[in-house]
């Protein structure tokens, strides 16, 4: 199915004396990545398909090479919700859940070692992998990885955001593994280049100093924007870091220029969609157009811009409105109108609304992002319920990121006779509900139901 | 409903005011119910602008990593008592 692919390729081309990892878990080399993650193998569930959910870094890579051995496929669920772990079982008979309460990996003792002739070699053709995409039905998309692509989407990656390193890197990421950008940058890089990841997965300033603190190799913060613009504001100090990398949202060249001066140091930015991994990259302080890395290329066709590469099963729809530059280079225009991007997830307003209208006692109703919001908004008719009602309904089945702040009541929506609810007649909407509410400040508006 | 101290209603008007929480008042925040998940329903962005926030007005850094900063985050009363500890130690 892909051109010029060999038959198979080892798990990593690393040295198994490298340390692959460093943290709660131990240093960890490569050699002691192999051994744990083949016996962990042998205790996996009889099954087809791993959950990985473990938050540890180091025991999410263990756990995705041990399902790799076992000839598992590793499932990445697009959120923790109950609900979605439990829609992902049904759908895939003979999936368990691994690292669910592990939170933390103890040292471990045992270990041999191994030598290279001795790393595992995966089926380039294997689907090792499932990503997943919010699509507009309310059931989300599957994204099947091959182990050729990740792998030499990883090649890619390493050549495109560490390209000109030659010494050893140490990685501490913000990202989650489950996420495609923490995913390609935390667990598939650290076997295909140079890099010690810490096994930390931190959240709060002081964490992410913490963490980069532990080892003075040239350092890489692996972040978003939201992250890296709280470390900023928070003045918490941290060592020098020599890169970072940024995804998942938007970074303003502002922004990026006034990282660079805070930290001392370069900010790359990547570009991508789960379902291609990072295609582009470029320094935002100083560049508008995106860089293709060099497997991939653009073609615009009218129903928007398709991602092609060898190494990709299949031709990707770009969930972005951009305009070719050249064939190497691209501007960035905007998102399809119907996606929003909340804290580095990508959902579907189609796919939320239908969420929402389908609660039981919930007559019409639309959630939306204003203008002046990094949260998504909602209004809702649902005489019977409160705004509490609904969002326990909603958080139930939605990535907490979506959730809907503030949930308005209103009468009725004002849809036209077609049912069409325009963007701008929700705004005017929302406008005057906010000014009813703060008309009345002082009261509790969550007892009386605004009227628009 | 318990009664928040001073000190807790305080933090419940930080809370409100930095996350925006339109229709929430700061009396209504019960010192011991969940401020994530079920509760107030916060989540991780939450937890980072609430993290600012604090460390403006306290002068103290919270780590998740510190166990004791996850159960801190649980409630009002505990986030309250964790903030008072450790801004007493700076």
């Amino acid at each position: 199915m892909f051109q010029n692919s060999k038959p198979a390729t080892p798990l990593t081309t690393r040295d198994p004396d490298d340390f692959v990892s460093t943290g709660v878990s131990g240093q960890k080399t490569i050699s002691d990545l192999v051994y744990e993650a083949r016996e962990l193998s042998q205790e996996l569930p009889d099954g087809q398909y791993a959950i990985n959910l473990n938050t540890n870094r180091y025991a999410y890579l263990r756990a995705f090479c041990a399902s790799l051995f076992r000839g598992h496929i590793t499932l990445m669920p697009p959120n923790r919700q109950p609900e979605t772990l439990g829609q992902l079982e049904d759908r895939y008979p003979g999936s368990y859940r691994i690292g669910e309460k592990e939170t933390r990996q103890a040292p471990s003792n045992r270990s041999a070692k191994i030598h290279s002739d001795q790393i595992p070699w995966i089926k380039e053709d294997r689907i090792v992998a499932i990503a997943f995409t919010s699509g507009s039905t309310g059931e989300p998309s599957p994204i099947q990885k091959h182990w050729h692509t990740l792998r030499v989407g990883a090649e890619t990656n390493r050549a495109a955001v560490l390209g000109d390193f030659k010494e050893n890197k140490y990685l501490v990421s913000t990202v989650p593994s489950q996420h495609m950008w923490g995913f390609e940058t935390s667990v598939l890089l650290p076997l295909k280049a140079r890099v010690t990841v810490s096994d930390s997965n931190p959240l709060y300033p002081q964490d992410i100093a913490d963490a980069l603190d532990r080892r003075a190799e040239p350092r890489l913060l692996v972040s978003s924007p939201l992250h890296l613009r709280a470390l900023m504001s928070s003045g918490v100090e941290v060592p020098g870091i020599t890169r970072i990398l940024t995804a998942t949202a938007p970074l303003s060249r502002e922004d990026a220029r006034k990282l660079e001066d805070h930290f001392q140091t370069e900010v790359l930015d990547a570009f991508g969609c789960s379902e291609s991994g990072v295609i582009a990259t470029r320094r935002t302080s100083r560049e508008r157009e995106w860089k293709l890395s060099p497997p991939f290329s653009l073609e615009a066709t009218e129903q928007g811009t398709l991602i092609t590469a060898s190494h990709l099963a299949e031709k990707v729809m770009l969930p972005d409105r951009v305009e070719l530059v050249d064939d190497r280079t691209f501007h960035w225009i905007g998102r399809n109108h119907d996606m929003v991007n909340i804290a580095g997830k990508r959902g579907s307003l189609a796919d939320l609304n239908h969420r929402l209208v389908n609660i039981e006692g919930v007559e019409d109703g639309v959630i939306f992002q204003p203008e002046d919001s990094r949260r998504l908004a909602a209004m809702v008719v649902a005489p019977t319920l409160t705004s509490a009602d609904i969002l326990t309904a909603l958080r139930s089945q939605i990535d907490p990121a979506f959730v809907p702040r503030p949930v308005y009541q209103v009468s009725h929506l004002p849809r036209q006779e077609t049912g069409k609810l325009s963007q701008r007649a929700i705004m005017e909407l929302y406008h005057s509900v906010r000014i009813e509410i703060s008309e009345r400040s002082g009261k509790n508006p969550k007892s009386e139901e605004p009227k628009e | 409903m318990q009664a928040q101290s001073d000190q807790e209603s305080e933090l419940a008007k930080l809370i409100v005011e930095t996350l925006n929480l339109e229709d929430t008042e700061p009396a209504e925040i019960e010192p011991d119910e969940p401020l994530f998940g079920e509760g107030l329903g916060l989540d991780s962005i939450d937890a980072l602008e609430l993290a600012l926030a604090i460390s403006q007005k306290y002068e103290v850094q919270l780590r998740a990593e510190d166990e004791k900063v996850q159960h801190a985050f649980g409630t009002l009363r505990s986030l309250n008592t964790f903030i008072q500890n450790h801004s007493a130690e700076a």
